[in-house]
């Protein structure tokens, strides 16, 4: 019955959202459809555009290069999604029990939110080098040989490590306060009921802070595939044979390495859908769970 | 069936009294050995970062090499002023500020529009500009980068931060928060005739100043840490920002001109900045995220 | 010189009917209390008279002038919330003066004059520097009626401006509402769910329900003549006891009792509420109500000739200056306000007698008031007699 819409000046309003809309239309939607359009074309740097139809899509489906990519994406994805809820829950576990020196523990722990990737993929690239790396000695001592300058699969695994380690900070942050909205009866009808320990985490807990789980996979994911570029391009450069050449370094190699701007749009393309889906899968998750919140 | 039976047991005995498990307490010593390890292993890479900032050469092949050097200021000189450093910083700084100032007023004015005035298409321009959300950076780089080319603003501060000015998180965060402010008092002001500047300037701000603090250090961070766009749109190294100069500093050791100490100064002076605001600022950061979430 | 008319009043939201079709007329200086359950349209209709909603249909007028689509900031009324509504950045102070500064019409002097008599009037000199998170429930009230009577508006609009604070206090700030409008004498509209407030509060008490008007009156009218069955039940706390019966031969009759409905015609003919002769209505259903103050547990002695009525007593709550009966009177269940300490169980049938001058009867179908064993001119002769007496 109330309102707040006290004002009714459809100037003023304009004016107002004038900004943002401008900013929005200029460099983000108008840069869009020009990378569909562009997806169209054969558009390389310094040359004339000659439409091609859908000939880069078509190169994108045939290429087994760009195939691996995404399939490589997205098990980077998975095990990037997986490993940061999975440390985060369990340290926040941690956290939300203790008395003492909880503040002190949240603060070491959360920082890595304002970890610049490019510094996260520096320090992990000096701390596990194959022959600097201060790391390297005690793992090769238990008999691994630190090789990922050349092992695929090690240069994979570092990465992925590094991409972890600076998002267990946001995670933690959501978790703690949707840890600490349980409600505390259900904690102590939990410890009456003798449910103790990681069974209360998975038994109670975790069913409860469903939707913030999967608000932070969603986040996680989309994380995964973008956000995670500095630490591909300062660790590896998308090697060792391609080894943790994710679709965005990808993209980026095509656009600003081969400069192929027809069939780097259509990537871009590619990548838009893949983030639409997500978000939807997202609104929709969170729509059904909402009860939850209320 | 058995779980039932268990369940049922264990209530009876805790009716009875005889059995009453005392549960979370008993493994407190244990969850702080837990956390500690946690914690450890979480700040364990950036604190090695730090020590080797402060030593000769940065050989650090062993754990027994992990002691602090008397280099510091030596190393922290020679990466600010020799190896451009402050430049970068200053560049990064200026960026940030400007980002996040930007973002503030523009949304600021957005998030006015959408709650307080009462014009047609409302929901639609709010859906236009959540929107948006769909087309991060990664997806859109190659267009914007044409685009940026084309306006000539290519090498400048403009195509660093007026892309980032329009923000659907930021107006969704505030929308949020100013549907949470009483009608009330909106209502109040309307009875007394308040007008929209003296409503925003006197009312609306001051009472989102935690807010507004949580979405600038959030949005700060962000801008921070941004590399891919400038690493792809700034090209000479006078307009350089911070987490490029990394990549640019890593490159001089990987030819061997430059010692890993260096690089290691040049990591934490980029990671301060945002921790430091992390740090001091965390109570506004955390309410603003919970809004966020919602 | 402030009155307001509301002519034909409506307001629709979407598809549902929240103000339907009001006539009122506030006099001038008038404390008149909106009262009816949540969802009635009582705060509805405070807001379209502040101007916060826009009617649907309708006239508001104010002091004989057409106001129905002027802006609230023109109409120089002032509003009181429960929520109190202070900014909560700002001290009393600046919250008291933020509205008048912005209206530009007052200078900084007037301002402070202002300021300092309103400190005065309700005592609340010492808050002016505090801000809201500094102060208790009934601090907060005081500095938001601060900001309302420096305005001198024409009129104060109160929304439940009592419900947010404690019992106790809620009970003061009553009585400090009453001492100040006795002091201002200004127009005062009162919304409240609460019939205590309304009844105390009131100088006349409207009741609505659904969006419509049930009845407008002074206090005690309300309640010893209730225009119908929703105004009997919502007025009086216990609420009033609805016996279903059929009228015979000018007499209730009940499946276990029956007794006479007095019936001089001279008091029926003069009753204003519209109510007609219960001679009329012979052989009809209706629903005869009798308040629990108005049962009693029969004594021989005092009421001889007095029909009683059998009820079986099935709860009993001491209430400390009265006992409580739930009882059953045959399939009717039916409030009995005893005498303290008065020795009854559980289970016990008792012998119950009734105030003959406290009947109502109303109609089984529509609820309307068919007839008051009393009527309304006969209370109002007596009141100075009793006073005398």
């Amino acid at each position: 019955m109330s309102t707040r819409e006290i004002f009714d000046s459809r100037i003023q309003s304009g004016l107002l959202l004038l900004p943002t809309l401008l900013v929005s239309v200029v460099f983000l939607y108008y840069p869009t459809a020009l990378a569909v359009r562009t997806s169209f074309f054969d558009s390389s740097f310094g040359q004339g555009d000659e439409f091609v139809a859908l000939e880069n899509y078509v190169t994108l489906l045939t290429d087994p290069g760009y195939h691996s990519s995404l399939l490589l994406s997205i098990l980077f994805a998975a095990v990037v999604v997986v490993g940061v809820i999975a440390v985060s829950l369990y340290l926040t576990f941690l956290i939300h029990e203790v008395d003492t020196g909880q503040g002190l523990y949240l603060i070491s722990v959360i920082w890595p939110y304002a970890l610049p990737p490019a510094v996260g993929a520096l320090v992990f690239l000096f701390i596990a080098h194959p022959t600097l790396g201060v790391l390297t000695g005690p793992i090769e001592a238990v008999g691994v040989d630190v090789n990922w300058f050349n092992n695929g699969p090690q240069a994979f695994v570092v990465v992925a490590l590094a991409a972890i380690w600076k998002q267990i900070g946001y995670n933690v942050i959501f978790m703690i306060a949707a840890m600490n909205n349980v409600p505390n009866t259900l904690t102590e009808t939990a410890e009456l009921d003798g449910v103790t320990g990681l069974r209360r985490l998975v038994s109670v807990y975790v069913p409860i802070m469903t939707p913030t789980l999967f608000f932070l996979v969603i986040i996680n994911t989309i994380y995964a595939f973008f956000s995670t570029f500095a630490f591909v391009d300062l660790l590896t450069s998308g090697g060792p044979s391609n080894a943790t050449n994710i679709l965005i370094f990808d993209l980026y190699q095509e656009g600003f390495s081969f400069f192929n701007f027809g069939v780097a749009s259509a990537k871009s393309v590619v990548l838009f859908l893949l983030v639409g889906v997500l978000m939807f899968v997202q609104f929709r998750v969170t729509d059904e769970y909402s009860y939850y919140g209320a | 069936m058995g779980e039932l039976l268990q369940y049922a047991k264990r209530r009876a005995d805790s009716l009875r009294g005889d059995n009453v498990t005392k549960t979370t307490y008993d493994a407190k010593p244990g969850t702080h050995l837990q956390l500690w390890l946690l914690v450890f292993a979480v700040v364990f890479p950036i604190a090695v970062a730090v020590i080797v900032s402060t030593k000769q050469t940065g050989v650090v092949t062993s754990l027994g090499d992990l002691l602090p050097g008397s280099y510091a200021v030596e190393n922290y000189r020679e990466a600010l002023v020799d190896y451009q450093f402050g430049r970068f910083m200053w560049n990064s700084l200026a960026m940030s500020v400007v980002i996040v100032v930007g973002k503030l007023v523009v949304s600021v004015f957005a998030a006015m529009a959408i709650v307080y005035y009462r014009v047609p298409y409302k929901d639609l321009v709010f859906l236009f500009i959540l929107f948006t959300l769909l087309l991060p950076v990664p997806v859109r780089f190659i267009p914007l980068f044409q685009l940026m080319n084309d306006l000539g603003w290519s090498n400048t501060i403009l195509a660093i931060t007026v892309p980032y000015i329009a923000s659907a998180t930021t107006v969704f965060i505030l929308r949020q928060h100013f549907l949470s402010i009483p009608t009330s008092i909106v209502e109040t002001a309307k009875l007394d005739g308040v007008g929209p500047l003296r409503f925003m300037l006197f009312v609306l701000i001051p009472m989102s100043k935690g807010v507004l603090v949580g979405v600038s250090i959030i949005m700060f961070v962000y801008a921070w840490n941004q590399y891919l766009w400038p690493l792809i749109i700034i090209d000479s190294e006078a307009n350089q920002v911070a987490q490029v100069g990394l990549q640019l500093l890593q490159g001089d050791v990987q030819g061997g001109q430059l010692s890993w100490s260096l690089v290691m100064a040049g990591s934490t002076l980029t990671l301060l900045p945002p921790l430091l605001l992390m740090i001091v600022f965390r109570k506004p950061l955390l309410e603003t995220f919970s809004i966020q979430q919602k | 010189m402030t009155t307001v008319t509301l002519q034909n009043l409506r307001k629709e939201f979407d598809d549902v009917v929240a103000v339907n079709g009001i006539d009122l007329e506030i006099n001038h200086g008038e404390f008149l209390v909106i009262v009816g359950p949540s969802g009635c349209g009582k705060s509805t209709t405070l807001r379209l008279l502040a101007g916060l909603e826009s009617t649907t249909d309708g006239r508001i007028e104010m002091n004989g002038q057409d106001v129905t689509t002027v802006e609230p900031k023109d109409r120089n009324v002032a509003m009181v919330f429960q929520n109190y509504a202070l900014y909560p950045h700002m001290t009393g102070r600046r919250n008291i003066t933020f509205g008048m500064k912005s209206s530009g019409d007052f200078t900084d002097e007037e301002i402070d004059r202002r300021v300092t008599e309103a400190a005065d009037t309700l005592d609340i000199a010492d808050l002016l520097d505090r801000k809201p998170d500094a102060m208790s429930g009934g601090e907060r009230q005081r500095v938001a009626l601060g900001r309302a009577i420096v305005r001198d508006p024409d009129a104060f609009l109160m929304d439940e401006p009592l419900s947010n604070l404690d019992a106790k206090l809620r009970i003061q700030m009553r009585a400090e509402l009453a001492r100040l409008h006795s002091t201002l004498e200004t127009t005062t509209v009162y919304v409240t769910h609460d019939q205590t407030e309304a009844m105390t509060l009131g100088e006349r008490v409207v009741v609505m329900n659904d969006g419509q008007i049930m009845q407008v009156d002074e206090p005690q009218v309300l309640y010893d003549f209730p225009a119908n069955r929703f105004v009997a039940e919502f007025i009086g706390d216990p609420a009033m006891n609805m016996i279903p019966v059929e009228i015979q031969d000018g007499r209730a009759v009940h499946e276990t009792f029956e007794i006479p409905l007095p019936s001089g015609t001279d008091q029926l003919k003069s009753n204003q509420n519209g109510v007609g002769d219960v001679q009329v209505i012979d052989g009809q259903r209706a629903i005869l109500g009798i308040r629990p103050e108005d049962l009693h547990l029969s004594d021989a002695q005092t009421d001889g000739q007095l029909p009683t009525i059998n009820a079986e007593v099935n709860v009993r709550e001491p209430l400390g200056d009265s006992l409580l009966l739930h009882c059953s009177i045959g399939s009717t269940s039916c409030n009995i306000q005893a005498e303290p300490r008065t020795q009854v169980t559980a289970g016990e049938t008792v012998s119950v007698t009734y105030d003959p001058a406290r009947l109502h009867l109303f109609d089984a179908e529509t609820g309307e008031a068919l007839y008051h064993s009393e009527s309304r001119q006969s209370t109002s002769e007596q009141a100075p007699s009793k006073l005398s007496t």
